[in-house]
């Protein structure tokens, strides 16, 4: 049986390990007592260990780890003392965007409490949305397309489908009242789709022998499974498309 | 005849899992599973080749944490404590056996004689420190030792924070010199992770070269001339290498690779699963958590459960045929490949050391099969990234695109719905992080120490393995109670900080139980104290 090392927790872990285990006045033991009556009911619970294995006790044994996790519990990780709950959000009114891959990026953000009463006193009613905005990949600051994603107040992450590959993305959180004025919260830094060269030069790759066998024979396996990425795939689908055609 | 290099570069990697404050830890087995199915195994194969005078070069990558890990007194001693228990194990399954499984007597006895040489070794060769093993194998001059990411973090998700990639590859250089008595020549990119930048970080420690996943180079945005068959040079002058694919695959896939072959040892069958709880408990870790105990006698056979027992001749003879089936391979590779270039190929193949001993169970022997026929061929030879470089300095100027290994190419792994939410903390610790080394720079005595103890918390929330754990669901309760305690340490040295003060029975149990990065220095994050350092 793997116990904890009790002597070493502190006197909430222990707390909540005797309330798990069922022992009766928990909240109210003292560190010393509640030793003991730890210690007592996991040697009772050696002893009752039967010939297959079983344990015969009533209590539920359960496994903690590194001061403090349940194994194979139904509670929530955040929820157990002796683990660190962290918060929902920061108090702060900042946006970040984290590229998944050429096509999809995650953002997350956080409103401080002083933008949303500012907010509140100045409208009845507001909301939030998202503004993706589409840059030149030389000119970063220069935007050259947006398109706006509405979300609910009580959103503080989402997905982004990126329409172009080799653009750079920046997305800005705004926020809408009912009287129609807008305004921009925060900002996320700039992040960079990848783009490949054989995607604007496919016809030349297709009349390339050399070329195509140097790129790719080192790409598919023996079985002919392709290196699996959804750029290259968009390379080799035009590919077949042009030599279809 | 054209040669053709095979560069291979094997990555032993262990998130930082120490606890000693239990009798014994479920997820320290990680490493003690590693030590005895992977490095011991392949250090005894390395030497023999080595003193059968058998020419080979190969580039082996050691994670500061591991090498933490390997040097840590209370973890010798645990991994002796597991083999040992392991060796009782054996004992009683051979007398077990005899009375129960007379056709697994063999296999009992090949297990057991395989732990009495890993005791003896661990002793006597190594003193309980298996990295002096790899020094002396660098120092003969077969392999080269290179390092990764201070934590094994996955870099392209902290592009955005300068600070923590320095700190990652710095405190990396400084552990490996710790550790090795060398400054490292080559990175190992954690999950052969890469963003467009990343090699200016490399460039400042001096780090020459670093592996990169298949598609990086055909995806870049100007065409690349010799495919994956030679080095590229980034434009700051790094190289990267990218894995051929073809090559790799024949022994990393798990549909067509070789370890699928079903007269190789299966690895999800083992007795702490199979054998009843009275006879295996004190093996295990629990009345009921039942873990792999090493002992497994039957063979992959099929897709089903009726398995049949493993016979350790027949696997040899499919060691010696998959040998030489790779050989094979890599010889008609060249014959198509070596006309199309004007010089001779390389081709990088990049793997987990793990891969190998414990996952494959056969995967060393493959090895030393294949370096010994390697070295009897006219056309193959095992040589490093750096003897490649010397024999063609001149490589192409090309900036490899955005990359990893992971499924689908990018960083959807490590960005998935059940994971993603790490980074809003993540981001948040780094970047108070900065604002303690810029507000409190040079701190000495237990401020210092105080700093230090924030900047270790936050590198290893950073690892790679905590995502990655929290995505594939196994262990995934434990991965994310690591991420809530380091994220939750740091903010105890925040807040402590904001109110100019040091909780100094907090940091005294702390520095006891992360003994990782003993010579770390918070002023890494500070990247103006950096620059002046590098400017200096």
């Amino acid at each position: 049986m793997i116990t904890p090392n009790i002597d070493a927790l502190s006197l909430v872990e222990l707390r909540y390990i005797a309330r798990k285990q069922g022992i009766d006045d928990a909240e109210v033991l003292d560190r010393e007592d509640l030793l003991e009556a730890l210690q007592e009911m996991y040697e009772e619970m050696e002893s009752n260990i039967s010939g297959d294995g079983s344990v015969s006790s009533p209590f539920t044994q359960q496994r903690f780890m590194n001061t403090l996790v349940a194994h194979d519990s139904n509670d929530t990780m955040g929820t157990l003392p002796g683990v660190q709950c962290l918060p929902e959000g920061y108090s702060e009114t900042r946006i970040h965007l984290l590229l998944k891959n050429p096509y999809w990026a995650h953002a997350f953000w956080s409103v401080c409490s002083t933008d949303i009463m500012k907010l509140e006193q100045s409208s009845a009613s507001f909301s939030f949305f998202l503004r993706v905005s589409i840059h030149g990949a030389s000119e970063r600051n220069l935007e050259a397309d947006s398109f706006d994603v509405d979300v609910s107040r009580t959103d503080t992450s989402w997905n982004i489908n990126l329409p172009e590959r080799g653009r750079v993305y920046s997305v800005s959180l705004h926020y809408k009242d009912t009287e129609g004025n807008t305004g921009r919260l925060c900002v996320s830094d700039t992040v960079e789709t990848p783009k490949s060269y054989w995607l604007d030069h496919v016809d030349a790759l297709g009349k390339d022998e050399r070329q195509f066998s140097l790129l790719f024979s080192s790409l598919v396996s023996k079985g002919g499974n392709m290196v699996e990425n959804p750029l290259l795939r968009e390379v080799v689908e035009l590919l077949d498309e042009r030599l279809g055609g | 005849m054209a040669r053709n290099s095979i560069g291979l570069i094997l990555n032993a990697h262990m998130p930082y899992v120490r606890h000693p404050e239990y009798p014994r830890f479920l997820e320290e087995d990680w490493l003690f599973e590693a030590i005895g199915e992977t490095y011991l195994p392949l250090l005894r194969m390395l030497r023999r080749l080595r003193d059968e005078g058998v020419p080979f070069r190969i580039t082996m990558s050691f994670s500061p944490t591991l090498c933490s890990m390997l040097s840590d007194p209370i973890l010798q001693g645990r991994f002796t404590d597991y083999l040992r228990l392991h060796q009782e194990l054996g004992e009683r399954e051979i007398v077990r056996c005899q009375r129960e499984d007379q056709e697994c007597i063999p296999l009992a006895k090949m297990y057991l004689n395989s732990i009495n040489t890993n005791l003896q070794e661990y002793f006597e060769t190594y003193q309980c420190n298996i990295l002096t093993g790899f020094r002396d194998l660098e120092e003969s001059g077969h392999v080269d030792l290179i390092t990764t990411a201070a934590t094994h973090a996955y870099l392209p998700l902290y592009s955005e924070y300068p600070s923590a990639i320095n700190a990652q590859i710095e405190l990396a250089v400084q552990s490996h010199i710790n550790h090795f008595k060398r400054r490292p020549k080559g990175f190992w990119l954690p999950e052969c992770g890469y963003f467009p930048g990343l090699e200016d970080y490399l460039q400042k420690e001096e780090l020459a070269f670093f592996q990169l996943a298949a598609q990086s180079l055909i995806l870049a945005d100007q065409p690349v001339e010799r495919g994956n068959y030679a080095p590229v040079a980034c434009p700051n002058g790094v190289f990267g290498f990218a894995r051929d694919f073809h090559l790799t695959n024949l022994v990393w896939s798990n549909t067509e690779g070789y370890p699928t072959d079903s007269n190789y040892r299966e690895f999800y069958r083992d007795i702490g699963y199979d054998l009843p709880l009275e006879y295996i408990r004190q093996y295990i870790h629990a009345p009921e958590v039942r873990v792999f105990t090493g002992f497994k006698y039957y063979a992959i056979t099929g897709k089903g459960n009726d398995k049949r027992f493993y016979h350790p001749e027949r696997a040899a003879r499919k060691v010696q045929e998959h040998a030489a089936n790779f050989l094979y391979s890599v010889h008609q590779k060249g014959e198509k490949v070596a006309p199309l270039l004007d010089r001779e190929p390389f081709y990088t193949l990049a793997f987990d050391a793990e891969l190998f001993g414990h996952w494959w169970f056969e995967g060393i022997d493959w090895l030393e099969a294949v370096l010994r026929n390697a070295a009897k061929s006219n056309d193959v030879v095992f040589e490093t990234q750096l003897d490649y470089l010397k024999r063609y300095p001149e490589s192409q100027v090309l900036q490899p695109s955005l990359s990893s290994w992971g499924e689908g190419g990018y960083s959807d792994v490590w960005t998935d719905g059940v994971n993603v939410w790490i980074y809003r903390h993540l981001h948040k610790a780094i970047e108070r992080m900065e604002e303690l080394a810029i507000r409190f720079p040079d701190q000495s005595s237990l401020k210092q120490r105080f700093l230090n103890q924030a900047a270790r918390e936050v590198l290893l929330a950073m690892a790679s393995d905590w995502p990655f754990i929290i995505h594939n669901g196994t262990s995934s309760s434990y991965a994310e109670k690591r991420l809530r305690d380091h994220l939750g340490n740091f903010n105890v040295v925040y807040e402590n900080m904001c109110k100019n003060a040091v909780n100094t029975e907090w940091l005294v149990k702390s520095e006891k139980r992360d003994i990782v990065f003993p010579d770390i220095d918070y002023n890494m994050f500070n990247l103006n104290s950096r620059r002046n350092r590098y400017n200096g």
